[in-house]
């Protein structure tokens, strides 16, 4: 039985899954730990947490593959890709049919076009600046004093969602004050916020050929209302599967197996990307 | 580890001597008062006209470039942004204006305020703006010469009269400020140079046709630029490219390329981010990816596709060249098919968009560029963001995972293919 | 609302509703959008076709496609108008015509160009070395091109006579907008600005007879409105030629104590500073006046005299007390003409403020307390 790990190292979270293939691909366990200021220490910590989760000692895992920005820094990584070419895969397991996938990330949100395979065909990123990311969202509940899980579920309620023209992190905090000022409800405010996000999440996925199936990946995926409000932008159902979190682990995991397998080998499997304290 | 190849032929050491030389030039005339010197861009530049003169060429935006080259140019991009200009204005002129009014060159000669600021005005308005201001700030005398825009395929015989005419009012403003009579014959034989050069750079740029190609036709191909802007219409110009093509033959023949094995073709769109040359290109050599063909290379003029100055006609084909014969006049859709082209007869696996901020001209619209390519032409295309010479924008980690990225991508369909064809 | 506000709410709807009832009255008619910020509109006009300016869809519309194709640091006016083309709302025209106004626009032009390929879109070369005797004729050849152009898409040609008399109703209606403007600068306070700005905008949807006729009525009007002086600064507001602020933000300016005694909001509707010749040849008239006539601006190049100095003479002509830098965010030429512009006010002892706007806001107060604070500055210097 082969078995292979995924470790996606993002900025604010570190995620790791462990995956066999036993005649069936199958998830063994999952781990997620914040990623803090040390990245690599925080690889460790959910690799291990995901040994455990696995019940399985580390050396029983053939193959490491790291994803995330924290990638170069998984040093007992055999090797790694980037997290866009894991979450297409990734995607394309746990939802079969995907075709787009939509990533919303603490930090940076995606989104890409994905081959029958699995495979990236095209990509568009949004990884200068905090609009239309989980920060986005984290930032605007800081700002009206609600914790961040309540701001989905309140925002469904909106009846008259107000309009937020500006995407820019810092200044909708002024925005959203002279809206609650003005008497608006945080309902109502958090409303126009995720209609906002979601408007300017499928402004950067248009620039792709937006074909189902569309499948919505990352920590903001866990937000009911981001969930409800791309929907209704687009006018179109996106999957949204429990592991939306671990999408990247799970693509890395895969692409492990399949360098065990080796069914994978091309020049991107290159000495070149394993770590050694990265580039 | 990843390959750091680059081209350092011999070529690349008399590139800098050129480069060197031209300074000191410039130098001289800052302490002397001659040779008599003239501003211009880069792009359209009229440097032939100048040997009529024995006037020397300033490029600003050569200038510029060197400083965020050496990791010099927040400096006096900041001293710009202080005196009011924004975030959002060019940084070449930003870095320009900042050199002025601290004294800074990029050698350690002097510059001399220009005998004459001559905007060449070929498409970008930026230019017009950055020449008034430092034509106010030196105190030195301006003339623009206004270049119809490539709105339609060709250009009219009014427009090419248009520029005739304002080269010739040059000329006569030259003359009253050099005290220099106009020396047409120089000016026919610079011409004739110019022509001898540009077949020379086109013969280099078709050499990338080949694979594996024997240089990177955007990194190699800027650190190559230089003299084809200072020395285009001089005999060191000649012989500059004259070796150049024969060491880059001789390459070609040997098969070799810029790597052990080229991986990847790629055709480039857009300026280099200068500050982070080095580590930029760095991102595409971990990957094998040569350039085979780029538009930024262009700017200082279009000679692949044929076009050669015609000393038979000096005034009318200095004209042509700078209505239409270089990168920033002509009308975006040109561009794109350029790009096209580059990708077909140059045999490219994709395309790399650099957007730069300083720079609408090049920038605005590349969206509408990235759906040509990649959803008309089905072109893999790859959408990267930075600038052109302020440091402070460039997200390095976000860079290189966008080109990892990509190329995983190109990697994994070159390998689905030959499985298939297995 | 009232009757002004609703008419220039129906004349700015984003489906150009004004363009329909014009066609409907002339079967056949076809319009021509016309980008900032200024168009020989008297070409379209005698060739018997309908000139709109375009200036964006200001807060009305938001942006879902038109960013993926003009990415960051773009003015939000570029990518407002290629939404409006990409969801359908530019269908009545029959045409575009761009002009070497800024980089942005010009490559919003090719764009435009190639999304809309069964239109035409065409691009205007304006000179930009009015020093050169050659200019003229240059400008001359090409307003004929594009009249030709326009020809050929109306399907008859233009006389002289027809040119002539278009010059003719343009000039009337470029006079009556200096001559509400004049008094407006003599006294502010019968003709408030976020008045007269919707009253001089409305000509960018209107047959120009129509809004003349308008401006007329608006004239006796303001002439005769009996409206007390107030204590206010007399400010001039400069960089607004393109991207148009919202009308909100307008108000607020006047609100917080200032007289807005000269701006260059849709300047384009009164380029020249007097009347374009009506006899003679009339593309020799309007090429002419387009290298001599023209006001000063951010968007034309003209070394024979600063523009520095022009907006000098114009805050000495209109007595401002301080000019307020109102720029679009992201608006190249203001940016860079602001330099120089601030340099030679320091130099005059003129006070200024600098504020960047976006056409679609929703929120003031920021702003609000910048000019507040301004004004307040001055008062009590």
């Amino acid at each position: 039985m082969r078995i292979a790990a995924g470790v996606d190292v993002g900025s604010t979270q570190a995620k790791a899954v462990i995956m066999s293939d036993n005649g069936g691909l199958k998830i063994l366990g999952r781990a997620l730990v914040d990623t803090g200021a040390n990245v690599q220490r925080a690889a460790e910590r959910a690799f291990d947490s995901c040994c455990q989760a696995a019940d399985l000692r580390t050396g029983d895992v053939g193959m490491v593959v790291g994803t995330g920005y924290g990638r170069y820094k998984i040093a007992f990584g055999n090797t790694q890709m980037t997290e866009i070419t894991c979450h297409a895969k990734g995607a394309s397991f746990l939802c079969p049919g995907t075709r787009t996938v939509i990533d919303m990330g603490g930090q940076d949100s995606k989104a890409i076009s994905v081959g029958a395979s699995g495979e990236v065909l095209d990509f568009v990123m949004n990884d200068k600046c905090a609009a239309g990311t989980g920060r986005f969202l984290a930032n605007s509940a800081e700002v009206m004093g609600i914790s961040l899980d309540e701001v989905g579920p309140l925002s469904l309620q909106a009846k008259h969602p107000v309009k937020i023209a500006t995407v820019c992190t810092v200044f909708v905090e002024s925005d959203i004050l002279s809206y609650l000022a003005q008497g608006k409800t945080a309902e109502d405010v958090l409303g126009g916020v995720h209609i906002a996000i979601a408007k300017r999440t499928l402004s950067l996925a248009r620039r792709l050929n937006i074909e189902p199936e569309i499948t919505m990946t990352g920590g903001v995926a866990r937000n009911i209302g981001m969930v409800w409000a791309l929907e209704t932008v687009l006018g179109k159902k996106m999957q949204v599967s429990p592991d939306a979190q671990y999408m990247g682990a799970v693509g890395a995991a895969l692409f492990g197996l399949e360098k065990l397998d080796q069914s994978f080998e091309t020049g991107v499997w290159r000495g070149d990307h394993a770590v050694s304290g990265g580039h | 580890m990843a390959e750091k190849k680059e081209y350092r032929g011999s070529i690349h050491q008399r590139q800098k001597e050129l480069m060197l030389t031209w300074y000191d030039k410039l130098n001289q005339a800052a302490e002397t008062g001659n040779p008599p010197t003239v501003s211009m861009m880069i792009s359209g530049n009229c440097v032939e006209l100048l040997e009529g003169f024995g006037a020397v060429p300033i490029y600003p935006e050569v200038n510029a470039l060197q400083l965020a080259i050496r990791h010099q140019s927040l400096d006096p991009i900041l001293a710009a942004e202080e005196l009011g200009y924004a975030a959002d204005n060019c940084a070449y002129v930003k870095a320009d204006i900042g050199c002025i009014l601290k004294g800074i060159t990029p050698t350690e000669g002097k510059l001399p305020t220009p005998t004459l600021i001559l905007c060449n005005f070929v498409g970008c308005n930026t230019y017009l703006k950055w020449f008034e201001h430092t034509a106010k700030l030196q105190k030195a005398p301006l003339y623009v010469i206004d270049v119809p825009f490539m709105r339609a395929d060709e250009p009219t015989l009014a427009d090419v009269d248009y520029v005739v005419k304002q080269l010739q009012e040059t000329v006569k403003k030259l003359e009253q400020l050099t005290g220099r009579k106009f020396d047409y014959d120089r000016f026919q034989q610079a011409v004739e140079c110019s022509s001898r050069t540009e077949e020379l750079w086109s013969q280099i740029k078709h050499l990338a046709r080949r694979r594996p190609s024997p240089f990177d036709a955007y990194f190699d191909a800027i650190t190559l630029m230089g003299p084809l802007y200072v020395y285009r219409a001089k005999p060191e110009g000649v012989e500059f490219f004259e070796a150049a093509l024969a060491e880059l033959q001789s390459k070609c023949d040997a098969g070799k390329g810029v790597y052990e094995q080229e991986h990847f073709r790629v055709v480039m769109e857009g300026p280099p981010p200068y500050p982070y040359f080095r580590t930029f290109r760095d991102m595409f050599a971990k990957w094998q990816a040569c350039a085979v063909a780029s538009t930024y290379s262009t700017v200082g003029g279009l000679w692949e596709f044929g076009f050669r100055h015609d000393p038979a006609k000096p005034f009318e084909s200095v004209a042509m060249h700078m209505i239409a014969q270089n990168v920033t006049n002509r009308n975006y859709l040109q561009r794109y098919e350029q790009i096209r082209r580059y990708v077909e007869d140059w045999n490219a696996d994709g395309v790399i968009i650099h957007f730069v901020k300083s720079c609408r001209l090049f920038s605005a619209g590349q969206g509408d560029m990235r759906d040509y390519f990649t959803k008309q032409l089905g072109v893999p295309t790859l959408y990267i963001e930075s600038d052109l010479e302020d440091p402070r924008y460039f997200a390095e980690a976000q860079t290189r995972n966008r080109i990892d990225a990509f190329f995983e991508s190109l990697e994994h369909a070159k390998a689905t293919a030959s499985v298939r064809s297995a | 609302m009232n009757k002004l506000e609703r008419t220039f709410d129906i004349c700015s709807g984003l489906d150009f509703p004004t363009v329909s009832e014009w066609k409907q009255i002339h079967p056949g008619g076809k319009a021509i959008a016309y980008f900032p910020v200024y168009a020989p509109t008297e070409l379209i006009h005698a060739a018997g076709m309908l000139p709109v300016g375009l200036s964006g869809a200001g807060d009305r519309l938001d942006i879902q496609h038109a960013d993926a194709r003009f990415g960051s640091f773009i003015c939000s006016i570029v990518k407002t108008t290629l939404e409006m083309g990409l969801t359908g709302r530019l269908d009545p025209f029959d045409g575009f015509l761009f002009s070497t106004i800024c980089d942005s626009a010009r490559n919003l032009c090719f764009v435009m160009k190639r999304n809309f390929p069964n239109m035409y879109v065409d691009f205007l070369h304006l000179p930009h070395n009015p020093s050169s005797p050659a200019a003229a004729q240059f400008l001359v050849n090409e307003y004929r091109r594009v009249l030709a152009e326009l020809e050929r898409l109306a399907g008859r040609t233009v006389s002289d006579d027809a040119l002539r008399n278009s010059i003719v109703l343009y000039n009337r209606n470029r006079a009556l907008i200096r001559e509400l403007y004049r008094l407006r600068t003599l006294r502010p306070q019968q003709i408030p600005t976020w008045e007269l700005y919707q009253l001089v905008r409305m000509g960018n949807f209107l047959p120009v007879e129509e809004h003349s006729a308008q401006l007329e009525a608006a004239l006796a009007g303001f002439q005769s409105r009996p409206a007390k002086p107030r204590d206010s600064i007399r400010i001039a507001v400069e960089g607004s030629f393109c991207e148009q602020p919202p009308l909100t933000l307008i108000r607020l300016i006047e609100d917080a104590g200032c007289y807005i005694v000269d701006d260059d909001f849709v300047i384009g509707q009164s380029w020249f500073d007097s009347d374009v010749p009506a006899d003679g040849d009339p593309v020799q008239a309007l090429a002419s006046s387009y290298l001599d006539r023209s006001v000063y601006s951010s968007v034309r190049h003209d070394f024979r005299k600063p523009r520095w100095d022009g907006l000098v003479e114009k805050v000495r002509r209109t007595r401002a007390d301080a000019v307020l830098f109102l720029i679009a965010k992201f608006c190249e030429p203001a940016y860079f003409d602001y330099v120089p512009y601030k340099e030679e006010l320091e130099r005059a002892g003129i006070p200024h403020l600098q504020l960047e706007f976006e056409e679609k806001s929703f929120t003031f107060d920021r702003l609000r307390t910048e000019i507040e604070t301004f004004v307040e500055s001055l008062i009590f210097d």
